[in-house]
């Protein structure tokens, strides 16, 4: 009896210290690296947000996705490979050897205000640095790939060589990406590309990112094989979404960053009048600072607790009570007259974000098959 | 009473005597005064605790329960996933069930650890109680070797084995690896001008508010808020709805919101923890800082702040955790082929290089399918790839990651089951022995 404890007892100790060995790795660590030098990729995603993120990035893993686009190459224009921070690039050649460059940069979040931008472009051009007041003159609505843009056109003469240039500038934003596309040269061949320009941002169609390369279907059988891409964001699932019946009219389209579901209200004008679907775990910031973010993206000030509480009507839902809202103003994108119909589902764990917004008479038309998607959606 | 159990109880008394008819029981208790005592209590509990360890209905419990764990965990990942069904069903003591929606569970079925526990157990007691050693059962007694280091092992590779990602771009040299799913709270003191000095807290040490108490750490740290999974977002009338104030009083994502997501468990998403953490204590105190991950052009983002402290300069912010390593591998080209034609990928292909400083060594070698590299205890597999048509699309240079695994027991499946082969031979060979034996006497 006792000699068969004994042989037990004597597996004490490599048990301890397989136990110590393993339990190790989760206390606080201490030690010394050299210091890391910078990365060999591209810094783009450190300096697409200057204002946003600190500088200092150790290793941003950017190899995962990607955004794509096709275009409509216009005539006289040659496509040449993309530099750095480019998507593509092109030439087109004048008379007497002019030449003028054509850029698209994607950048991710907002990269910096519009404000930002252009006077750093009039920077280039040799032209003061306006104040926002003045940014609004100066924008030029564009379309670009059925969408609304802002076209700046600033023309003045190169700080270096003295040379007339023009710079003609596009931007987009869209789905958590800023674009932009500029042309830059020579000022009288820059002006006479300018038609040629516009229709090349009117041709552009937004592809969805492409994913990955994935291991091939011969490729050994790993002990976690279905582990995540490393650095790669978890995208929404449709494991999380839930369902419902897609009032007629509604097209499906792929959504941004952080949307669960994003609906396109077929046969409204550019911009087009979109339902986005959000979630968020929690209260989610609550009804009053959601509210409150909604009326920033129609130009309307802040209100207090108790003035949105009288604005708000409950509505009952399958999935709990929800709070609706419905605001008119001005798009704080386009310029244009907008309305925007919200409804917050509270649940335990999780909030839901629904937001019908676009042209005010489309909004009105669809205000009430939005209520009734609110109202039947199911949740998982 | 079975032979096996005669077996089982030598002493025999105690159990004999319970298992009597009730007449024979009455008999039993006017037993005269020079009759032999029961032995005392312990003993009888230990000598139970041992039959009911030895016992082969165990065993047999034991394995019925075990190809049951295994069809139901295997068809459980269906619904919740390979990494949450590992988790549930195979490494824990109970698989739980509870009501949709409910805030309570009850265990419902014996889980991995407690089966393979119980068996290793069955097997080590079997081993030392039942089978004397001699020549006879030498090939038994292999057999159960082999079978418990086989356990031991797998036990082991739960415990020890450590798999993490190491990306690198053409050109690229790392010392270090990434964890697939846990993150780490850095603080590193960038004030020496060669090297950092980097204070490492795993993150399931910021899951608890409080104060991270540890000598070793320049100062306090207290974790004010905490979000298992989040994204730092911009402010602004643009942030996503369900964004969220964090209420960091310093740092430069002050004023960034966060957008805490739900809690995924599928393996394929990664969890992204945000917490607010208050650098130093009371009038030393640095303030509270935000730290998390942003999303960038659809990738995981790592942000990291600066702070002065103490006349020292440092940095902190979240990251996936690492594992550094004392050599250096450098990515030198990264192939990925197709079948002609097609978009179909054939092969996928890295050109490596590996110097350990500490043993002036230097040298080349492919990483590709079915040929891991295994150095230093470590075996980096090709994992994902990023090269040829993708990478020039994507105005990327390309790029290469491999899955690292640290597995310090890998070698005891191998030898466990060279261990149960040779006790098969041993054993049928030596009844064959004697059956020849016997024939030709």
């Amino acid at each position: 009896m006792f000699c068969t404890l004994r042989r037990l007892a004597s597996l004490r100790w490599p048990l301890l210290a397989a136990l110590l060995a393993g339990c190790g790795r989760n206390d606080v660590q201490v030690y010394r690296v050299a210091k890391e030098q910078a990365p060999a990729q591209p810094q783009e995603l450190a300096r697409a947000q200057p204002g946003a993120m600190p500088p200092g990035h150790p290793d941003v893993s950017a190899a995962a996705t990607t955004p794509e686009l096709k275009w409509k190459l216009p005539a006289g224009w040659e496509e040449v490979a993309p530099g750095e921070m480019r998507l593509a690039s092109f030439h087109v050649k004048g008379q007497s050897g002019k030449q003028a460059d054509v850029g698209v940069f994607p950048l991710p979040g907002m990269a910096g205000s519009d404000l930002d931008n252009v006077n750093r472009w009039r920077g280039q051009v040799g032209l003061a640095p306006i104040a926002e007041a003045e940014l609004a003159k100066l924008a030029q609505a564009v379309e670009i790939g059925a969408q609304s843009g802002q076209l700046y056109d600033l023309a003045g003469q190169n700080p270096s060589s003295g040379d007339k240039t023009r710079i003609l500038a596009a931007i987009l934003r869209r789905e958590g990406m800023a674009w932009f596309f500029k042309m830059n040269g020579d000022d009288e061949l820059v002006a006479k590309q300018k038609p040629a320009f516009v229709e090349f941002l009117k041709s552009l169609s937004f592809q969805a990112a492409q994913a990955a390369a994935a291991l091939p279907p011969s490729h050994p059988p790993i002990d976690t094989s279905a582990t995540p891409a490393l650095g790669a964001a978890a995208a929404a699932s449709d494991s999380g979404k839930p369902s419902w019946q897609v009032p007629p009219g509604w097209q499906e389209t792929p959504g941004g960053q952080f949307l669960v579901a994003k609906f396109l209200i077929q046969g409204s004008e550019t911009p087009p009048t979109s339902v986005n679907v959000s979630m968020s775990a929690g209260e989610g910031g609550g009804l009053v600072g959601n509210v409150n973010r909604w009326r920033g993206q129609l130009g309307l000030g802040q209100l207090s607790d108790t003035e949105i509480n009288k604005l708000v009507t409950p509505v009952d839902t399958i999935g709990g009570k929800a709070m609706l809202i419905d605001m008119t103003g001005t798009d704080a994108r386009t310029g244009q007259k907008a309305r925007l119909v919200g409804a917050i589902v509270s649940q335990p764990e999780r909030t839901w974000f629904y937001k019908l917004m676009g042209n005010d008479q489309i909004v009105a038309r669809e205000k009430a098959a939005f209520t009734t998607f609110v109202q039947t959606a199911r949740y998982p | 009473m079975s032979a096996r159990d005669k077996i089982s109880n030598p002493s025999g008394a105690a159990t004999a005597t319970a298992s009597l008819p009730p007449s024979s029981k009455a008999h039993a208790s006017r037993t005269p005064r020079n009759a032999p005592q029961p032995p005392p209590f312990a003993d009888r509990f230990f000598e139970r605790l041992i039959a009911f360890f030895t016992s082969l209905r165990l065993t047999v419990a034991c394995l019925a329960f075990g190809l049951l764990l295994v069809f139901i965990g295997t068809l459980a990942q269906v619904e919740i996933g390979l990494y949450k069904a590992q988790n549930e069903f195979f490494r824990s003591f109970f698989v739980f069930w509870g009501p949709a929606g409910g805030s309570w569970k009850i265990p419902v079925f014996p889980g991995g650890y407690l089966l393979g526990g119980v068996l290793l157990l069955n097997l080590i007691t079997s081993l030392c109680t039942r089978f004397s050693f001699n020549r006879k059962k030498s090939g038994i007694i292999l057999v159960h070797i082999g079978l418990i280091l086989l356990l031991l092992g797998q036990l082991l590779t739960d415990m020890l084995s450590v798999e993490s990602g190491m990306q690198l771009y053409e050109g690229q040299t790392k010392n270090y690896s990434e964890d697939f799913r846990a993150s780490e709270l850095v603080v590193i003191d960038k004030t020496d001008p060669q090297f950092d000095t980097v204070y490492s807290i795993p993150e399931h040490k910021l899951t608890g508010t409080g104060e991270i108490r540890d000598h070793r750490l320049p100062f306090t740290v207290r974790v004010r808020k905490f979000w298992p999974n989040a994204v730092v977002v911009q402010p602004g009338a643009n942030a996503p709805a369900g964004a969220i104030a964090s209420g960091a009083t310093a740092g430069q994502l002050k004023d960034a919101l966060l957008m805490p997501q739900p809690v995924v468990a599928s393996m394929e998403q990664r969890n992204t923890p945000g917490a607010v953490v208050e650098l130093g204590a009371g009038k030393g105190s640095a303030g509270s800082f935000l730290v998390g991950y942003s999303i960038a052009r659809e990738n995981l983002t790592t942000i990291s702040q600066d702070v002065t402290l103490d006349g020292r300069h440092y940095e902190v912010g979240l990251r996936f955790r690492r594992y550094y390593y004392p050599f250096n591998l450098t990515l030198l080209k990264a192939t990925h082929e197709q079948y002609r034609g097609t978009d179909i990928p054939k092969n996928f292909a890295s050109r490596v290089r590996v110097q350990n400083p500490d043993r002036n060594e230097a040298r080349e070698t492919a990483i590709y399918m079915n040929n891991p590299l295994r150095y230093g205890g470590l075996t980096f597999y090709q994992y994902q790839m990023m090269a040829g048509e993708a990478a020039e699309k994507a105005g990327l240079p390309p790029s290469s990651t491999f899955q690292v695994v640290r597995n310090p027991s890998w070698l005891t499946p191998y030898l466990s089951c060279i261990l149960v082969a040779l006790g098969l031979f041993v054993q049928f060979g030596s009844h064959l022995f004697d059956f020849v034996k016997r024939r030709t006497a």
